[in-house]
């Protein structure tokens, strides 16, 4: 394997703002994504000799610093000890007690794609996230922004995943309701 | 009559997270061809699906997302340091 490719510093320089984009776009967190970026230039750094060569360094980097930001999100999950007793069950104030909805959701008309430029839909939805209970709002959190999988992000809370299925189902369910509140349904609610 | 739609919104969540089985898959399938509520419910979910994934890309692709200057040099020294104990 030549020099170039062994040395940290280069990795820097090569993919050191792409790993700061991966790292912002999961975390959201300047501080925290640069942090990640240094611990998993630092671990990438020890753990060299483990590089295969069968993928490319960037490729190789990505994956450890996914493992990092599960550690950090774990971490925090332990640090806060969050507690069942404030979960709430929106199912019981959407659906009627013959299982039907109380009020029926509707379609959505505008794109995804365009949403994600508005930064006032972004607001909201921050807002409508923001109002979850605590656990629900980290495992939701873990899955939608920072995308991992259902498997990782049982680890990191140290759930079950019947547990992880409630409370994203719960978290949706919620979520749906209030964006339709505040964006998708204003019109039909003034 | 009881309904389906509290059951079938708890499977529509499910489907993004674990494989239904094929009872729950039928079932479902069917419910959404008779439930208009539901199939908004079911496009609803896919729409935010959709946005997440969107958002996810659009920072992980934004050119202007850098790593801080500070940052930058206090990385850099860390590795220097650990390269410098190491060799």
């Amino acid at each position: 394997m030549s020099k170039e490719i062994s040395n940290p510093e280069n990795w820097l320089t090569d993919h050191g703002d792409y790993l700061f984009r991966y790292a912002q776009s999961r975390l959201r967190n300047e501080e925290q994504a640069s942090d990640m970026v240094q611990e998993t230039l630092l671990a990438a750094w020890r753990g060299w000799a483990r590089f295969s060569g069968k993928s490319s360094v960037r490729t190789w980097l990505v994956g450890i610093l996914k493992h990092k930001i599960t550690d950090l999100i774990r971490k925090e999950i332990r640090n806060r000890r969050l507690t069942e007793a404030v979960e709430s069950d929106p199912t019981s104030s959407l659906f009627n007690a013959d299982g039907s909805w109380v009020e029926a959701p509707t379609s959505w008309k505008e794109n995804p794609e365009d949403l994600c430029e508005s930064d006032q839909f972004q607001k909201i939805l921050h807002g409508c996230i923001g109002k979850l209970p605590e656990k629900q709002q980290v495992v939701f959190r873990m899955r939608e922004i920072t995308g991992e999988d259902s498997e990782s992000v049982c680890k990191a809370a140290e759930i079950t995943s019947t547990h992880l299925h409630v409370l994203i189902h719960r978290a949706r369910l919620a979520l749906r309701t209030c964006l339709d509140h505040h964006w998708f349904g204003g019109n039909r609610h003034s | 009559m009881n309904h389906f739609c509290k059951e079938a919104s708890k499977l529509q969540s499910d489907e993004f997270e674990r494989e239904l089985t094929l009872s729950e898959r039928f079932r479902l399938r069917i419910h959404l061809l008779i439930c208009g509520a539901c199939s908004n419910y079911a496009d609803n979910l896919k729409h935010l699906n959709s946005f997440f994934h969107g958002l996810r890309k659009q920072t992980e692709e934004d050119e202007n997302i850098t790593l801080p200057e500070s940052d930058r040099k206090r990385i850099q020294e860390a590795l220097k340091k650990a390269s410098d104990s190491n060799s």
